[in-house]
């Protein structure tokens, strides 16, 4: 469990995360929502302890960052370092022991290429598949699917349903609304800093819809195509 | 940038420049006048200020920018520029062959590039414990090359010193594996104190550094038996340099090595049982700078 009370975190004067308060459960699936520069990852930072912030962050255990997989929106990969020497630096550091790196490639992936070559679709393949190696209990996935392709797409979502079923906590932000609704118990909308709006699995739907309006409004008939 | 950095450690440029002067000459005047490995420090350093300004991102960002032709000169001028000092200090102490093969490497430094050219997994007998040696290694493989072939001549001109400097260059070859921080994402994922952290550093780079130098310390060993004691010394300074720079390196992070280290890093490489204090001090340092990342 994580719970989340009155976070706020500011960056010079601008203030980015205003009053959060919120709490994901074990077993459970988060999707946050947002357009860009809402807060996302900077939550997703203070959730990690990447960064200083106002308020509480209680979790159990506690601290979180040592059960977390943390998957940033564009891993960093360093020069001249291998899939599989990447994979082996992750679960090292969690001191996991896994003879069979090759064997766990559920993505296919070149892992005696250096890293650094790899497509934005790899690289977060990659970037994945060496946290869920790490045996971690909460996850953090910035943009899991961004630049991922179709097959790719299928094995993570039935990968968040996995992680759901191990009675893992999941926490996710994607731009595309149908990998959201297809893997989330609950989607939050965070929109300046703040959460707008929350909504169930029942919800889903009618959120879509608002969506849309709002960022569809009058915009293309503006264009007068015809 | 070099300004920059003086400016942000508080210190005039122009007057940082003075200071670096008066400091290398002051330094150089003091190393010939007390050891005889004067010269093959002075080439150790030139190199190492070279290798940094090989570093391939900073090739590749140059290659984009100026394109290749423009590229060779630039890196032509600027291994002049730092090899220069060093060349006119060479020459007036008449060490005439450290000083040509110092004027060829420094050309060779520039124009070569050994890594567009082998473009395919290297392998390292480090990818267990990834990431340092690693990357380092297949950065900078042709250097350890240089290093052992130096060695073997040492032994077959019957030049001791030679030998003990080209063990040196396969530490100084390490040290520069520890230049520049991590992001914080990989320190972060230690599930470890930070004291853990840097023991476990510590103890890789300790390992990994033997593993390079040790064909050289063995060599050495076999044919200088009678100086068995020089080498070890000399094998322990090594590590304790790596070490030193370790946790240098993590009492700035995230960011950078800044100056006042630098400078007592240099003070320590002309008089070297200043490591003894600024060891355990840099170590206290780098758990503090560390503890918001590691709990």
């Amino acid at each position: 469990m994580i719970e989340i009370k009155n976070l706020s975190k500011k960056f010079g004067s601008h203030e980015v995360l205003k009053n959060i308060n919120i709490q994901f459960d074990n077993g459970k699936v988060y999707g946050i929502v947002g357009e860009n520069g809402a807060g996302k990852t900077t939550l997703f930072r203070c959730i990690s302890d990447l960064e200083d912030y106002d308020g509480k962050i209680i979790s159990n255990p506690n601290p979180i960052k040592n059960h977390l997989g943390l998957l940033l929106t564009e891993p960093f990969f360093f020069q001249k370092i291998t899939g599989k020497e990447y994979i082996q630096l992750l679960i090292n550091a969690r001191n996991i022991h896994i003879d069979d790196i090759e064997a766990r490639n559920i993505f296919d992936l070149p892992l005696n290429q250096y890293a650094s070559t790899y497509s934005t679709g790899m690289k977060k393949k990659l970037a994945l598949t060496a946290i869920l190696l790490q045996g971690n209990d909460y996850f953090i996935l910035d943009e899991p699917f961004n630049g991922v392709d179709i097959k790719s797409n299928i094995i993570i979502t039935e990968l968040i349903h996995k992680l759901k079923d191990m009675g893992k906590t999941v926490i996710l932000s994607s731009h595309i609304f149908s990998t959201l609704s297809d893997t989330c118990d609950e989607i939050h909308l965070l929109s300046q800093g703040s959460f707008v709006r929350s909504v169930e699995k029942s919800d889903f739907s009618s959120l879509e819809s608002e969506m849309k309006e709002l960022a569809i409004g009058t915009k293309i008939d503006r264009l007068g195509l015809t | 940038m070099t300004n920059r950095r003086f400016e942000d450690a508080g210190i005039h440029p122009g007057l940082a420049y003075f200071l670096l002067v008066i400091l290398f000459l002051g330094i150089s005047i003091y190393l010939f006048e007390k050891t005889e490995f004067a010269e093959y420090f002075y080439l150790l350093s030139a190199l190492i200020i070279m290798g940094n300004l090989s570093e391939t991102r900073r090739t590749e960002f140059l290659k984009i920018c100026f394109g290749d032709e423009k590229l060779k000169e630039i890196r032509l001028l600027e291994n002049i520029t730092c090899a220069v000092p060093f060349l006119i200090f060479l020459v007036y102490k008449q060490c005439f062959i450290s000083a040509t093969l110092l004027a060829i490497l420094t050309i060779i430094l520039a124009l070569v590039n050994f890594r567009t050219s082998l473009n395919y997994t290297m392998w390292t007998p480090f990818s267990k414990r990834p990431f340092e040696f690693t990357v380092g290694f297949r950065n900078t493989f042709y250097l350890f090359f240089i290093a052992y072939a130096l060695a073997a001549i040492a032994i077959s001109v019957n030049n001791f010193n030679l030998g003990v400097f080209s063990m040196l260059l396969v530490f100084a070859i390490t040290l520069s594996f520890y230049s520049n921080p991590e992001k914080e994402y990989f320190v972060w994922i230690h599930n470890v104190n930070a004291t853990k952290f840097l023991l476990s550093k510590i103890s890789t780079a300790v390992l990994f550094s033997a593993v390079l130098a040790m064909p050289v310390a063995i060599l050495l060993g076999i044919f200088y038996y009678h100086k068995i004691g020089i080498i070890l010394l000399f094998f322990f300074t090594g590590w304790a340099f790596l070490t030193c720079v370790i946790v240098g390196k993590y009492a700035a992070y995230p960011d950078e090595m800044n100056l006042i280290q630098g400078i007592f890093l240099a003070l320590s490489l002309w008089f070297p049982p200043l490591l003894i204090l600024l060891i355990p001090f840099l170590f206290i340092k780098s758990k503090n700078r560390l503890r918001y990342l590691l709990k």
